[in-house]
This record gives C-alpha cells, sequence and structure tokens, in this order.
C-alpha cells in the first residue's frame, strides 16, 4: 500500500477544493418566514459574509416579540468564515500538492469537527435569539427554538429553516475527500 | 265580401288568442346563458380573488375634485386619488407639499383626464387632469397614483374638453368654457364681442422634473370651447375643438347660443403656431406670449357644424374627425385630407374674427343619422374602426360604420350617457374589447339613498356581434370623460427608494432630533411600526413640545421599508392629517396658536399595535 495518493484521489481532491473555495459565493444557509399577510414569504439567507434578504422587514416585526435585531454586525463570524473557508481549500490544495494521505486523513477529520462547530454555532444563535427576548416587549412568547433544518410556528409565521447551494458544496467537498482516501485504501 | 271580411276576422282573432294563450314570451328580453360553451354575463366580468382586472379605468370624477379608479371588467373601485380637492384619507392637501400645490383652493371639477402619449398610444407613465372649477392643470405620476404638479392657468376660466394631449405628449391644449377678458379685468358685458376672449393655452409637461409649464397661448373669440381631440398619424400635427356661442350672447344661453345653425370646429396646425411663436408672432400680455389669430394669421380655421356640438373625435387611423351635434341630431365625417386640400387652395367662405372659414361642403364627408338617436355626444372607437356614439336624450349607445355612415348596432344603457370610454378608445390601436357608458343618471337601479340617486357607469361587451351591457355599477358624482388602459402597461413601485439626498429624511432612530431656531421648531422624526420617535436622545421620543405662537414644522420618514405599511400623523384637535407612505418623508407646516395638550396618532392602520402608535403635542402658554 503506497503512502502516496493517486493521481485519481488527487484530480478529485483539487476538484473538492475548488467546490469548496467557490462555496464562498452562494447563500449557505436560509430561513423563510410565511404568515397571512407575507404569503410571498421574508427572508433570511446567509452567506459565509452577509446576510442577505428581508431583514429590516423581519426585524421590524420581531421587535414585537422582544427579539434582537438581525445585522451582518451581530454576527462576528461572517468577518472571518471566508477566511476559514479559503484556508481550508489552501489545506486540500496543499494535501493535493503533497499527495499526502495521512494531511488528508487530518483534514478529513478537521472538516468533520469544522462541521459539527458550524452546526452547533448556528444553533446557539437560534437559541439565543430565541430565548433571549426582552421582558418588556409587547407580544410575550414562551421562548422558542426554531430547528437548524425543517418546519416550525413561531406566533402567526411559519417558519422554514433550509440547507441551501454552499453548503451543497461542501457536503460534495466532504463526500469528494472521503472517496479519494477510500480509492486510496483500496489499492 | 261581407264573407272575406267575416272569414278573415276570424282567422285573426283564431291567431290572436292562439298567440296569448300558447306562445311562449320567456326568450324576450335579455338572455341569461347557461350554455357550457358560452359564458354568463356576470362569469364575463367575475374576476375571482387572487387575479387581478385586464384593464385599469381611470374616471373623472367631476366636483368632486378627484380621480375614480376601477379595474375592468370587474368594474370594482380599487382607489380615489385626490387631485384638486383635499382628501382627508390620504391626507392630502395638508402635508406642506400638496397644501402648496392645492394653492388655496379646496376643491376642483376634475374633467377629461388624459393619458401620455409614446406615437399615439398609451404609455402608462403620466394621467394629466383639468379642473374647470379654478382653471387648472395637474399631472398624477402613475408608479405612485399621486399628484406631482398642479398649475394655475391664467387668463382662461373653465378648461373643460382639455386635456387632449398630443402625440408624444409635446402639448396638452386647454381651451376656455367661459369667455374672459384677458387678465380678468372687470369689463361689462356689452363690450362682451370685443373685450373678451376664449383664450386656449398650449401647456407642456417636463417629465424630468414632473412639471407642467405654459409654452404659450391663443386668444380666440369670445366662444365656448367643448370638446377636442389632438390628430394622429397623417393628421398629427394637428388638433380639433368645437364651440358653441358663436353668437356671443351674453345672457340666457340655453335660448341665445342656440340660435345660429352652424357653430364652428376650430381646426389648428399646433407645429405651425409653435413656429409662429420661436418667430416672435405673438404679443406678451399678462407674463404669457399671446397669439391674436386675427393679428397673427395662420395655422387656424374654422368649419362650419351643426349647430352647439359636442364631441368631436378623431378617427384611430387620423384620416378623419367625426362631431356630434347634440341639438341637431347626426354625426358628421369630416375628412382631414379634404381640409388640408381646401386649405391649399384656399377655398374660403370668409372669415370670422381674423379666422378663415373653410367650405363646409368641401370638409365634410358625410353626415350619419341613426333614426330616433337623439343627442349624440360623443364617439369611441374600436380595433375595426367602428365608431360608438353615445345618445344622451334616447340613453344609447351607437355603433356605425364612419365609412359608410351606416348603424350597425344599437344598445340602450340606464340612462343619459354623457361620455363613453373603450378600451384604448381614443389611441392609435383601441382594443376593442369593452366600452363603458359614464352615465349621467341611474334612478331605480340601486337601493334608494334618498332623493338623489347614485350615477352609473355601464360595461359593455363588444366582443360579440351584439353588444351588450354585462355589468352595472354605482358611481360617486359625476363619471365624466374616462381612460381606460391595459393593466400591463402600469408599473407602479411598492417602496419609496431611500433619498439620502433629501435633508428632510432621516432614516434612522440614531438622527431623529429636535431643533429650536428662535420660535421656530423643526422636528426631524421617523415613523416605524407602531411608534413616532422625533427626538431619540429624550425622556419620551415620542413627544413634542413647543410655545404657543412657534411655527412647528415636522418632517417625517416612514423607516418601514415594506409594501403597504403606510403611517398616518394627525393631530388631534388641530385640524392635521398628514400620510407618509413606506420609504416617504412628509412635512407638515403649522403655527402652534391654541395651547394645550393635543395627542397624536397614527390614523393609517399600520400593525397590530396600531392603536399604540401615539404620542402627544404640548403647547406651552405664552404666560
Amino acid at each position: 500500500m503506497s503512502r502516496k495518493l493517486t493521481k485519481q484521489s488527487t484530480i478529485l481532491l483539487v476538484i473538492s477544493g475548488i467546490l469548496l473555495s467557490s462555496s464562498i459565493f452562494f447563500p449557505w444557509w436560509g430561513m423563510k418566514f410565511i404568515a397571512p399577510q407575507y404569503p410571498e414569504g421574508l427572508n433570511i439567507i446567509v452567506y459565509p459574509y452577509k446576510m442577505q434578504g428581508e431583514i429590516e422587514i423581519i426585524n421590524g416585526l420581531n421587535h414585537y416579540i422582544g427579539m434582537k435585531p438581525f445585522s451582518e454586525e451581530s454576527f462576528p463570524e461572517l468577518k472571518y468564515l471566508p477566511y476559514i473557508i479559503g484556508g481550508m481549500s489552501l489545506l486540500i490544495f496543499l494535501t493535493a500538492i503533497l499527495r499526502s494521505k495521512k494531511l488528508l486523513l487530518i483534514l478529513i477529520l478537521l472538516f468533520t469537527v469544522g462541521g459539527l462547530l458550524g452546526l452547533y454555532d448556528i444553533h446557539r444563535w437560534l437559541v439565543d435569539f430565541g430565548t433571549d427576548l426582552d421582558p418588556s416587549a409587547p407580544i410575550e412568547l414562551d421562548p422558542f427554538v426554531p430547528p437548524i433544518l425543517g418546519e416550525n410556528r413561531i406566533a402567526n409565521f411559519i417558519t422554514h429553516s433550509y440547507f441551501s447551494y454552499g453548503s451543497f458544496l461542501i457536503g460534495i467537498t466532504f463526500v469528494l475527500m472521503v472517496f479519494s482516501l477510500w480509492r486510496v485504501r483500496k489499492k | 265580401m261581407k264573407k272575406i271580411v267575416t272569414a278573415i276576422s276570424g282567422v285573426v282573432i283564431g291567431f290572436l288568442l292562439a298567440t296569448v294563450f300558447f306562445a311562449d314570451f320567456t326568450d324576450i328580453g335579455p338572455k341569461s346563458v347557461a350554455d357550457s360553451n358560452e359564458k354568463s354575463n356576470s362569469e364575463k366580468v367575475y374576476v375571482p380573488f387572487g387575479e387581478k382586472d385586464e384593464y385599469y379605468l381611470f374616471a373623472s370624477g367631476g366636483h368632486s375634485g378627484q380621480m375614480f379608479i376601477y379595474g375592468v371588467p370587474s368594474m370594482r373601485h380599487i382607489r380615489t386619488v385626490p387631485v384638486f380637492s383635499q382628501d382627508s384619507a390620504t391626507g392630502y392637501g395638508w402635508d406642506k407639499e400638496t397644501k402648496e400645490m392645492l394653492g388655496g383652493y379646496t376643491w376642483g371639477d376634475l374633467h377629461h383626464p388624459a393619458f401620455s402619449e409614446t406615437d399615439g398610444d398609451y404609455d402608462g407613465k403620466y394621467m394629466f387632469a383639468t379642473d374647470v372649477g379654478n382653471s387648472r392643470a395637474a399631472v398624477m405620476n402613475l408608479e405612485t397614483f399621486t399628484v406631482k404638479d398642479i398649475i394655475s392657468i391664467p387668463n382662461t376660466s373653465g378648461p373643460h374638453c382639455a386635456m387632449f394631449v398630443t402625440e408624444n405628449t409635446e402639448y396638452m391644449f386647454l381651451p376656455t368654457r367661459f369667455a374672459v377678458p384677458i387678465g380678468h379685468k372687470y369689463e361689462p358685458l356689452d363690450d362682451y364681442s370685443e373685450k373678451y376672449r376664449g383664450v386656449m393655452s398650449a401647456v407642456t409637461f417636463d417629465e424630468k422634473n414632473e412639471k407642467l409649464g405654459i409654452a404659450y397661448q391663443i386668444a380666440l373669440p369670445p366662444w365656448s370651447y367643448d370638446l377636442s381631440d389632438a390628430g394622429k398619424k397623417m393628421s398629427k400635427d394637428w388638433a380639433v375643438i368645437t364651440t358653441y356661442n358663436t353668437e356671443e350672447a351674453t345672457t340666457n344661453l340655453e335660448i341665445n347660443a342656440s340660435q345660429a345653425d352652424r357653430d364652428f370646429i376650430l381646426l389648428f396646425n399646433w407645429k405651425e403656431i409653435e413656429k409662429m411663436v420661436e418667430n416672435g408672432q405673438y404679443d406678451e400680455v399678462e407674463g404669457q406670449k399671446m397669439i391674436f389669430p386675427e393679428k397673427h394669421k395662420g395655422a387656424m380655421y374654422l368649419i362650419p357644424v351643426a349647430k352647439s356640438p359636442h364631441g368631436v373625435d378623431v378617427t384611430p387611423d387620423g384620416t378623419r374627425f367625426i362631431a356630434s351635434g347634440k341639438l341637431a341630431p347626426a354625426m358628421t365625417v369630416f375628412s382631414f385630407e379634404k381640409a388640408f386640400k381646401a386649405i391649399e387652395n384656399k377655398e374660403f367662405a370668409g372669415e370670422r374674427n381674423g379666422i378663415p372659414i373653410l367650405n363646409y361642403e368641401s370638409v365634410m364627408e358625410r353626415e350619419a343619422n341613426p333614426e330616433n338617436a337623439l343627442g349624440p355626444l360623443h364617439t369611441q372607437f374600436d380595433d375595426e374602426g367602428m365608431a360608438y356614439t353615445t345618445m344622451f336624450i334616447s340613453s344609447e349607445i351607437v355603433k356605425w360604420d364612419p365609412n359608410t355612415g351606416e348603424t350597425l348596432d344599437r344598445v340602450p344603457v340606464q340612462y343619459s350617457p354623457g361620455h363613453s370610454v373603450a378600451a384604448e378608445g381614443d389611441t392609435v390601436s383601441p382594443d376593442g374589447k369593452y366600452i363603458v357608458a359614464l352615465n349621467k343618471i341611474a334612478k331605480d337601479s340601486f337601493l334608494s339613498v334618498g332623493p338623489s340617486h347614485p350615477e352609473s357607469m355601464q360595461l359593455i361587451d363588444l366582443s360579440q356581434e351584439k353588444m351588450e351591457v354585462i355589468q352595472t355599477a354605482p358611481v360617486n358624482p359625476e363619471p365624466h370623460y374616462a381612460q381606460m388602459i391595459k393593466a400591463d402597461k402600469i408599473n407602479t413601485i411598492t417602496v419609496y427608494p431611500k433619498d439620502e439626498a433629501n435633508p428632510n429624511a432621516v432614516y434612522s432612530l440614531e438622527d431623529t432630533r429636535i431643533e429650536r431656531k428662535g420660535n421656530e421648531v423643526h422636528a426631524y422624526g421617523i415613523a416605524m411600526r407602531s411608534k413616532f420617535v422625533f427626538d431619540v436622545n429624550t425622556e419620551r421620543p415620542d413627544v413634542i413640545e413647543v410655545n404657543e405662537g412657534d411655527k412647528v414644522t415636522i418632517h417625517l420618514t416612514n423607516i418601514d421599508l415594506d409594501q403597504d405599511i403606510t403611517h398616518g400623523f394627525a393631530i388631534n384637535g388641530y385640524d392635521l392629517n398628514i400620510e407618509i407612505q413606506p420609504g416617504q418623508t412628509n412635512t407638515v407646516e403649522f403655527v402652534a396658536d391654541k395651547a394645550g395638550t393635543f395627542p397624536v396618532y397614527c390614523t393609517n392602520f399600520c400593525s397590530a399595535l396600531h392603536q399604540e402608535m401615539t404620542g402627544y403635542l404640548l403647547v406651552k402658554p405664552k404666560n
């Protein structure tokens, strides 16, 4: 069994590096709020470096239940997340150049941990925004935590949380990395 | 002989009895079709929830000073847009801008709405209207359905037929209904013919700055100018106006202005008049460039027409114009081509007030006179160039062929239609699907509301071989003229875009402030769901405290950049109420001349806590 990655695995790694770095420019996660008076839905769309959607309108509504306003400033992650992703991509390219199996294994572990941390981070924010409600808000609501994925009901809004293209690219990146390691093992 | 008579009368009586007892009269009168292939009338006008109408109908609101917006075919009233009158529903006439625009007038008589045009077709950008009551012209922006500018027209009294818009909205011509001395000076009526004039104005529109202006005026003879239309295609540089009271009567016009057998149509070439003005062929009068036809000759001609005409309408192909007689029950088809030839050959039958008169016979093509059709007023057209004329006295619309004068169809309406409007029916390409009769009277049609009954509009389907009334809607006083435009030509905005250059706008809470300069108080506040913030740094940000006699200016920006979240701002007991649409900044200016405590509140329902959107204006007494 060779210690070096095969040519095929290397190519797969390069592709996964490209996919990972391009994921910066795609939305990763989002939430859609639908209510009778907003049948078209209001959106929060999260990119690694920015937020999009009807944030101001959502903030306008959220003040009724005493939720803190969302803004790009309130998520420091948005400032360094692109660099982390960029760094990871560079590591993948480095692994591909060195064709190091060991490094790839470490990378996959790092990726797994990073991914879990990312999910935990989203969850942490959801808990923070859903439970740390201003007690003097006009509408008193039991603290709530919307799911990372799936449907929830808050007051008159139905929320849909979903992963988007960016995280799909991450998923493909991860599969490609595991696959290239698996190819090597087979030899 | 006797036998024959007995036999015949026996047979006749037999038939009569059989008819009375056995004939089926049920298919007399309007049929309600339940056929699966054919739609019933209610199905034709039914627009299910979630779907929208095919056309916008802009109906002039007459002396309400407002414009009524309807959807066609449902005939649902969608919105009332205030133009010449204050409207507390929208705060129009109390905020600084609209108050200045209304110029101290509190009402208007809105007539003859007209869309801006490009190549003779509606472009859906602007709507113009005139005020007979106080001699003004207005322009409404169709992105926001709000009035952008109003101007007073000097020297003119009651621009009735206007606005009529030239092919590319170069000019709107506003002739006068009531002749007056120039500058509205006092002159005895005995000097009517010498001192009075029917001044017509060429109004321009500067689209960039959304401002109306007057290019020049024409001191026409002291007659009443009624309806008008701009030419199209081959006649695009020309326009036609009907006149009455060419008798120049000064009293009891009912009799005295109905004596002459013939009145006139004024035919003029606005392109040539434009050149005259460029060449300095005008007098400077009352600050206006005034053309006197007896002095500055050319470009204007009179055509004799059956007495007291009302409508004059140019056919969609621009080759003819049709005048309706009102008192002489016939429609006359005139030919532009013939008129141009007569002008070229100088075939004049004399002159009136310095304007050459063309021979009736050399311009007239044919007269159409449908049997017993009385009071023809106004003509619209369909996609095949067929004419539809409202009959005011016999209460019907008559469809006829301008090429032959042949009557094609007639449909009764209830009652007394003044004008009618067909789908894009006065453009170069009418749609031909619908025509709406704008009825002056609708007695017995709806639940009673006392001695004065509502007026009505009736929608008539033109897509079948026979015209058919398919919907009737009660309307506020009073339908006059209207314009019907394909709905997809209008592109409204949902939220006013942020205008960072506006010094009165405040888009964030931190920038709210109340500034005092001597006895002037300027508040720069925001309205948002569900509060007012005038100064975020005070103990009570929703309170404005001033001294008696202070001049107060309140600028409010609605920072809910969310469609349909409109806020109002009213000061209880202070007779003030304005509206701020999403993203808009609006200003109210007043002198705090009443000391006391005056709650302020949001008038336009904005959200669940709208009721709590309040504050106080505290006016400290002088001593």
